[in-house]
């Protein structure tokens, strides 16, 4: 079964880990039949999407739990929304076929709303967008294992535009290829000159995976 | 949620000022904090009533981090309590870490609750839980962050009522000046009555102190403002006495007769983020027989009073229904000793088998075929056993009524090291009364004991890695204790004794041995023992920026002993001094259900070497027989 869910603003500050323990034990809850792996330290047979950083909130977050026995889409919402707490609730949730593409391989890029505090800075970024996507590389910095490491992120970024003292993106979110919320903010801060990194609330609107003709569309439609 | 919209800057403000709201402030300060999980809120099972709906709201106030507090039983069960009446509402409050004070300091937001962020002066009682000593300055420290008057003098008409149960409240005298009124013994029903009275005197149109008097109705509280407390020359109490016909002479400490009969809350809150104890409590029984006398919770929490099996059972149920905990611990003082064990374990494990709950248990006091069943179905962790002797000797363990002897501990020891085991922690006291250095070379003696089982079983049948922690903490006298009398060790002699047994341990291989600066023990015995010249110690060591004393790095000695100098109250007097058996005690005037009679009568023993058996044997005439049909063990 896939679910669609919410990880509220309030929620930002939980890790993944933490989310993911907060569904585990909401599924013992909800008393759904929902199946244990085997072995020595059985865990339930849950999987995300994609993990949400520390700090972000998701307004459809995806998560894919496995079940027992056949439940329908609609008494796996209800029992579940029962079990959730109020700041994750689940929108949706979908059979899907026994054999499907693993949800994680399936992410292509996620479309972000981040809302900046400060309004002048907004307004500074808004007016170099043209300007800035307008280059024909952007280096960014990634912290990786082995130290930082630096990629043009401007492949990386579908979409983005200024929606008043915030910005709207959709940027690559591969296993192998990212551009992160952070990895953007600190581009636009560098290109406007700014000391430093403006203060943000980031929320992942979607996550985005291709259809049959490579357009990306929310991965819950797929 | 409920709004938290009584600051200033909300919608149609003036733009230019940008003024920002307490909400918009607190987000802002948890993007910068360590731990931004403490101060979210938003757990599962966590109260959303209406602010507006509830005519008495309560703050409860754990003082100390979110992680020990939300590990804390007795703030689950009054926290639903309350939150089940109608007309009431609880939300809770913790002390927030030093990186989110300064913040709150700096950006002028008050220490506000968790559910709806409302400022705890907002709240008709502030309610504190005393579990320990060295979290009073935190008590301190969260008022003023709430702004509320430090002093119950200095408050006005409307600001909170604030309470104070727990332990400690048994002696509350060092915080008499600070709390309007204590709760004395067990909380569930005594809470509500004491909110009922705030509301029906608030109602009433009642002035603060007619609020106060009213409180005395109800068992077990204490208001300290409604007595004077006179000393003699030699700083002794000459005598306490009510100034008001409302105030009992004698506090009897609030009973649960029936615990079956009482609510227990299934739908606990489920924290986020790590907590200290993050699994179910299941509160099999109150109290305890053994009478080990240096114990505090052991004369304070009797009667003994068991739960039913069949009610322990629906309750594990319930509760894994409602929060989707993976581990259940049975919680008591000594659940060993609870009667139906091994039949309430079997039934909880047949129960859980299918939710793959683990159940953690109490020790190795299982009989061979619960053992078995056990290995079958539980997730076996090995991690390490814990044993408490106490005292290094036979004769000092009888002096303390520590109901344990050197082969019962071998026997478990060789037990656990067969069962694959091979981490062992020890824990002693040093310190106790009558101690020689003959008992603390009885701490090295059998832990050498311990080292020599487990290289008595066979190479290729043990686990490897054998550990042998051995701690040694430094005996704190309490009262309504048979020790209540006693003086605490010197510093110096402390120190000597710890040398003594780093030297005496050094020649044990496989032994680690842990102690701790005597400093916090010291200052915890002042307190323990503590009467109203101690809270203007308290003062002045929090105005020296004393806070958050348990944590060891934020501990200021240095500050508290200036703060005594200062206050010229000598700590001595307190922690090293023997009382007579007649002196008038700081806290004789609360009934806690043992008798004062009954003590001595220990502490004499005690002196003897002499032992005291296990109520469950035959009753030992503690004082608790006074109410009959409580204790199931009273002649």
């Amino acid at each position: 079964m896939m679910a669609v869910f919410e990880k509220s603003p309030r929620l930002r500050h939980i890790g993944h880990l933490d989310i993911q323990r907060a569904v585990q034990r909401a599924l013992r809850r909800s008393g759904l039949p929902v199946s244990y792996s085997k072995g020595f330290n059985p865990h339930i047979l849950l999987t995300f999407a994609s993990a949400l950083s520390t700090g972000y909130a998701g307004r459809r977050e995806i998560m894919e739990v496995q079940l027992e026995r056949e439940v329908s889409p609609e008494a796996f919402l209800s029992a579940m929304n029962a079990a959730m707490p109020p700041d994750m609730q689940l929108s949706e949730a979908k059979m899907l076929p026994d054999q499907h593409i693993a949800l994680m391989a399936a992410v292509q890029a996620a479309d972000y709303t981040i809302t900046l505090t400060d309004d002048a800075a907004a307004a500074a970024i808004a007016a170099k967008l043209p300007a800035f996507l307008a280059q024909e590389s952007i280096i960014a910095l990634r912290r990786t294992k082995s130290g930082m490491k630096e990629t043009d992120i401007r492949p990386l970024i579908h979409t983005l535009k200024a929606e008043g003292n915030a910005l709207r993106a959709v940027m690559t979110l591969t296993e192998r290829l990212a551009c992160k919320p952070g990895m953007l903010l600190d581009a636009l801060a560098a290109f406007c000159g700014f000391e430093e990194t403006p203060r943000v609330m980031v929320v992942r609107n979607a996550l985005l995976g291709a259809d049959t003709a490579g357009a990306l569309a929310p991965l819950e439609t797929l | 949620m409920p709004s938290c919209g009584s600051e200033p800057g909300g919608c149609g403000q003036v733009k230019e000022e940008n003024p920002l709201t307490m909400h918009e402030k607190i987000e802002a300060m948890l993007e910068k904090v360590q731990k931004a999980p403490r101060y979210t809120g938003g757990e599962m099972n966590t109260a959303v009533k209406k602010w507006d709906e509830a005519a008495l709201r309560f703050a409860f106030c754990f003082p100390d981090t979110y992680e020990i507090g939300m590990s804390h039983l007795g703030m689950k069960i009054l926290y639903h309590g309350i939150n089940s009446q109608p007309d009431m509402l609880c939300e809770r409050v913790f002390m927030p870490w030093v990186d989110m004070k300064a913040l709150m300091e700096a950006e002028s937001v008050p220490l506000f609750s968790l559910e709806s962020r409302t400022p705890i002066s907002r709240f008709d009682v502030v309610g504190f839980t005393l579990q320990y000593e060295m979290s009073y300055t935190n008590i301190l420290a969260m008022l003023k962050l709430g702004g509320i008057p430090l002093k119950n003098a200095e408050r006005a008409e409307d600001d909170p009522i604030v309470v104070a149960g727990g332990p400690c409240a048994f002696n509350p005298e060092p915080l008499a000046e600070f709390i309007d009124a204590f709760m004395v013994g067990d909380g569930e029903e005594q809470i509500l009555e004491l909110n009922r009275a705030i509301l029906e005197g608030r109602r009433a149109g009642l002035s603060r102190m007619d609020i106060l008097k009213s409180l005395c109705r109800v068992q077990g509280v204490y208001v300290p403002a409604l007595y004077d407390v006179s000393y003699n020359e030699d700083g002794t109490i000459a005598a306490m006495k009510p100034n008001c016909p409302e105030a009992p002479e004698k506090v009897m400490k609030a009973i649960i007769t029936d615990l079956n009969s009482t609510y227990y809350p299934t739908e606990i809150p489920v924290p986020y983020t790590d907590i200290v104890h993050d699994r179910i409590m299941l509160e099999i029984m109150r109290g305890c027989t053994r009478g080990c006398r240096f114990c505090q919770a052991g004369m304070l929490y009797r009667p003994v009073r068991e739960r039913s099996l069949e009610n322990l059972v629906e309750l594990a149920m319930s509760l894994e229904n409602a929060t989707g905990y993976e581990d259940i611990s049975l919680s008591s003082l000594s659940s060993g000793d609870y009667t139906c064990l091994a039949e309430l374990i079997r039934e909880l494990i047949r129960r859980m088998k299918e939710k793959r709950v683990s159940i953690s248990l109490p020790s190795l006091r299982l009989d061979s075929i619960l053992k078995d069943s056990l290995e079958e179905t539980q997730k076996e962790r090995k991690t390490s056993l814990t044993f408490a002797p106490e005292a290094g000797t036979q004769r000092l363990r009888d002096v303390i009524n520590k109901g344990v002897t050197e082969d019962d501990l071998i026997e478990k020891v060789r037990d656990a090291f067969q069962g694959g085991w091979s981490s062992v922690k020890l824990y002693f006291m040093m310190g106790l009364p009558t101690e020689t250095y003959d008992d603390l070379d009885g701490i090295a003696d059998l832990a050498g004991k311990v080292v020599r089982e487990y290289f008595a079983v066979p190479k290729d049948q043990r686990a490897k890695g054998l550990r042998v922690t051995c701690s040694a903490s430094v005996f704190v006298p309490k009262p309504f204790t048979p020790f209540q009398w006693e003086p605490q060790d010197t510093q110096e002699v402390v120190r000597e004794k710890q040398r003594h047994l780093v030297t005496a341990l050094k020649k044990v291989k496989g032994v680690n041995f842990n102690y701790h600066e005597s400093d916090l023990s010291y200052l915890e015995a002042c307190f323990a023992r503590g009467d109203r010249r101690m809270g203007r110690v308290l003062l002045r060591a929090f105005e020296k920026g004393c806070m958050l004393d348990g944590w060891g790095e934020h501990f200021k000695y240095q500050a508290w002993r200036e703060a005594f100098e200062e206050t010229g109250v000598d700590p001595a007097f307190y922690a090293f001094r023997r009382r007579e058996k007649d002196e008038i005690l700081p806290w004789d005037f609360i009934d806690c259900g043992v008798t004062k009679e009954f003590l001595w009568r220990e502490k004499e023993r005690a002196d003897a070497a002499v032992t005291t058996k296990d109520c469950r044997k035959g009753c030992n005439g503690c004082g608790l027989q006074r109410f009959k049909g409580v204790c199931s063990f009273c002649g």
